[in-house]
């Protein structure tokens, strides 16, 4: 199937989808529930879409197409509402984090759709393993030329995103010591990892899609599990780095973080992106995941070392006035605290630390997503 | 010089568990069905009034054994329940009265149709509501399933233990006694016991918990001592003629909300969970007689069936308007059969009151054997047809 024509869109419009997880509040476990919970969710509209994931202790929800963070942050919040409302009525807790602390990936079960199973039958263990939650942030590029500069312009960012993310400390019941364990199932997918340095559309299509497509290795591009990848049927890039979030006023606050970076880098206020900028993406993306905030990242131009937070604190004075042009003020704010205080991953280890069990852990996480952020205004 | 018969006497019991291990193993390996089914199977036939292999003597042992098995089923049925869902879906509620309610009212007319005594309609009716978790979590956790069907089965079979235990003692004071023909002192007295009951499994629900992180174990090692605190639930509560049941049941349930949790590996209180529960099943059906069973076939397969159909019609019920699909309801309704373990061990509790409807009346020793040998099969298909259980399992049971 060739790569279809890259949609235009409205330029910096938004779209997120967050991957949820589906936990039996009678032992904290992840449970095999997403059959029961859409059909259940099926019998009233939902404020936005709702699909099954490849297992069946995940849900995704997307919001719908948005310009502003004050819309976004609403569709979430409803979103959010109607989940945990049906959740209750079931036994199911609802969760963000990038991993389930202690679930074990042989107990998961593949959602019966050909894809999934098709995915399992090729992929084996990676693909239950591969219960793992992230967030996805779509903008809207008019071109598909501007979505290659822009998904390249990128790059340096993507240790922001990883960090201010990352809420997924423990794997299969022990601390990782990373941040963001999560990313690490991601590696192991030969698609991974960041898409080839090519700024023209026409050239990804003939010069890279069309070969690899020819070599029988991938068929669409949902077949490639990059960082950040492009969308031609949206008409947008995709931004898959970041775990989900423990609340959803701070998927949205990271939605509009990046959206704000967008319109900076749209605006060329930097150089150009090069192919070697990609030198040290490896290990800024190592630095995020393992550190957090804590990490410290090279420079891709000037190979300074810079401290991840101090990075991000310029960032945001930097992109100051784009957020104010796309009224999200208050998400910056929220990524400044999120700054301050710590990602979730660390809130995530005190609460470890506090209950003394990981199902004290998942207990916490589920009363954090039902009860939101603070530290994000509510419209 | 050995005297042979003596060992032989001796070592009954534990040759006819690994008879029933074994068969078990062969069972489960031709016919995909649980293990349990053959587990009973063994036990009828080797019980006493069949080929006589077991002793006809019933010790004291074996009787307290067979129910510090069930007291760690119970504690894990206890455990993996979760009241505040009953706050949030007061629906759960309403169809455990439902079937509850339609159970007993079908049992009892059926009984009394057959002009049977009232207190015997009575009894058994009160017996008929519950859901014994017994076979419940046996099936559960070797079919590894999880969905809304496995849920509130569960949900379900915990209270309607609960209400089971609470009318049954009710009705033993009120009508078997005719003591006082008081209402009131009857339900006191049985409401006394069951108090104690429960505030002996809360007291452990709260002290075990406590000495565990004063102890400053792992979750490891909980397994161990909720073993050990099972066992003195148990016998503690049978010693002092409270009920066990429920005893163990508040056990679990308030461990559960102190929040200690054993890890996943541990279900079923692991090989010791395995071992203890080849011998309730066997005891449960050593219990048995084969002419009993023979004589009230008829009214037995009759009480089996009104009792399916009240339990399915309230699951319906509120299927629906309590968050699950018709089928999923019916699916509950269905899987919410077993019955043989709690009215066994029950009935052999209150043996000492001279109330032993086993002995007396056929059509129930019908039942519980029917019941033990095939409600298993049924909670396997509901589970299988709800699509609960992992799809290499579905695999593997497809004809």
């Amino acid at each position: 199937m060739p790569l279809e024509p890259f949609k235009t869109s409205q330029a910096l419009s938004l779209g997120v989808e967050l991957e949820l997880q589906l936990v039996s509040l009678s032992d904290f476990d992840l449970a095999a529930a997403s059959p029961d919970m859409l059909e259940l969710l099926a019998r009233k509209p939902f404020p936005g879409s709702v699909t099954p994931e490849v297992t069946e202790s995940m849900i995704e929800i997307a919001t719908g197409i948005h310009t502003g963070y004050e819309t976004l942050l609403a569709q979430l919040i409803e979103m959010r509402d109607a989940l945990v409302r049906a959740g209750d009525r079931l036994n199911l807790g609802i969760c963000g984090g990038g991993t389930h602390p202690f679930q074990l990936w042989s107990e998961r079960r593949i959602f019966k759709r050909p894809r999934f199973r098709e995915v399992s039958m090729l992929y084996g263990y990676l693909t239950k393993q591969f219960t793992i939650f992230g967030q996805h942030v779509h903008v809207g590029c008019t071109s598909g030329d501007e979505a290659l500069f822009l998904l390249h312009a990128l790059n340096r960012y993507v240790p922001h995103f990883i960090a201010l993310s990352a809420s997924s400390p423990f794997v299969q019941g022990n601390d990782t010591l990373f941040e963001s364990a999560r990313l690490n199932s991601v590696f192991a997918f030969p698609l991974s990892g960041r898409a080839p340095f090519l700024l023209r559309w026409e050239d990804f299509e003939h010069q890279y899609f069309s070969k690899m497509e020819h070599t029988g290795v991938v068929r669409s591009m949902k077949d490639f599990y990059w960082d950040i990848r492009p969308k031609p049927e949206y008409g947008t890039i995709e931004l898959r780095v970041c775990d989900t979030p423990l609340s959803v006023e701070h998927a949205a606050a990271l939605a509009c973080y990046f959206q704000s970076i967008c319109k900076y880098l749209l605006e060329h206020n930097e150089p150009d992106p090069a192919e070697d900028d990609y030198l040290v993406y490896n290990y800024n993306r190592f630095q995020a995941c393992r550190f957090g905030l804590d990490g410290t990242v090279v420079h891709p131009k000037s190979y300074e070392q810079i401290p991840l937070r101090e990075d991000i604190l310029t960032t945001l004075r930097r992109v100051q006035p784009q957020a104010d042009f796309l009224r999200c003020d208050a998400a910056l704010e929220c990524i400044r605290q999120t700054v301050e205080k710590g990602s979730d991953a660390g809130y995530l280890r005190r609460e470890y630390q506090e209950r003394g069990s990981v199902e004290g852990m998942v207990d916490s996480a589920l009363q954090f997503f039902r009860g939101g952020k603070p530290s994000c205004p509510v419209f | 010089m050995i005297d042979l018969t003596l060992v032989l006497a001796d070592i009954r019991w534990p040759i006819a568990i690994l008879i029933a291990w074994f068969f078990g193993e062969i069972w489960h390996m031709w016919t995909r069905l649980p293990r349990i089914c053959a587990y009973a199977l063994a036990g009828f036939v080797l019980a006493p009034s069949q080929s006589g292999f077991l002793p006809q003597f019933q010790s004291a042992t074996m009787l307290l054994l067979a129910n510090i098995a069930f007291g760690l089923i119970l504690f894990e049925c206890g455990y993996r329940i979760n009241l505040r869902w009953m706050r949030a879906n007061p629906w759960m509620i309403a169809t455990s009265l439902a079937e509850a309610i339609f159970t007993f009212a079908a049992v009892y007319y059926l009984i009394r149709w057959f002009a049977l005594p009232v207190s015997t309609a009575l009894l058994l009716a009160a017996l008929s509501m519950a859901t014994s978790p017994a076979a419940l979590i046996r099936v559960v956790n070797e079919q590894n399933s999880s969905g809304q069907v496995t849920e509130r089965v569960l949900h379900l079979s915990a209270l309607n233990c609960v209400l089971a235990v609470f009318v049954y003692k009710i009705v033993v004071g009120l009508v078997v006694f005719r003591t006082s023909g008081s209402l009131w002192e009857a339900s006191y007295s049985s409401l006394f016991d069951l108090a104690a009951s429960v505030m002996l499994g809360v007291a452990f629900g709260f002290a075990i918990p406590g000495l565990l992180r004063y102890s400053k174990r792992t979750s490891q090692d909980s397994t161990l001592a909720f073993t050990v605190s099972v066992i003195c639930v148990v016998a503690l509560a049978h010693s002092l003629k409270l009920s066990p049941v429920l005893a163990a049941l508040t056990f679990g349930l308030f461990a559960r909300h102190r929040r200690i949790v054993m890890s996943s590996s541990q279900r079923g209180f692991g090989a010791l969970g395995d071992l203890l529960s080849v011998l309730l099943f066997v005891f449960i059906a050593a219990t048995l007689e084969w002419k009993q069973v023979l004589a009230g076939i008829g009214l037995g397969l009759g009480i089996i069936a009104v009792r399916q159909i009240a339990k399915i019609a309230g699951n319906l019920l509120f299927a629906r308007i309590g968050g699950i699909s018709w089928r999923k309801g019916f699916l509950t309704g269905l899987a919410s059969t077993p019955f043989s373990a709690f009215v066994i061990l029950v009935m052999e509790q209150t043996r000492y009151l001279g109330i032993s409807l086993v002995d007396q009346f056929a059509p129930l020793a019908a039942v519980a054997l029917t019941l033990e040998i095939f409600a298993p099969v049924l909670i396997q298909r509901a589970l299988i047809w709800a699509h609960e259980v992992p799809e290499s399992r579905e695999y593997e049971h497809a004809p």
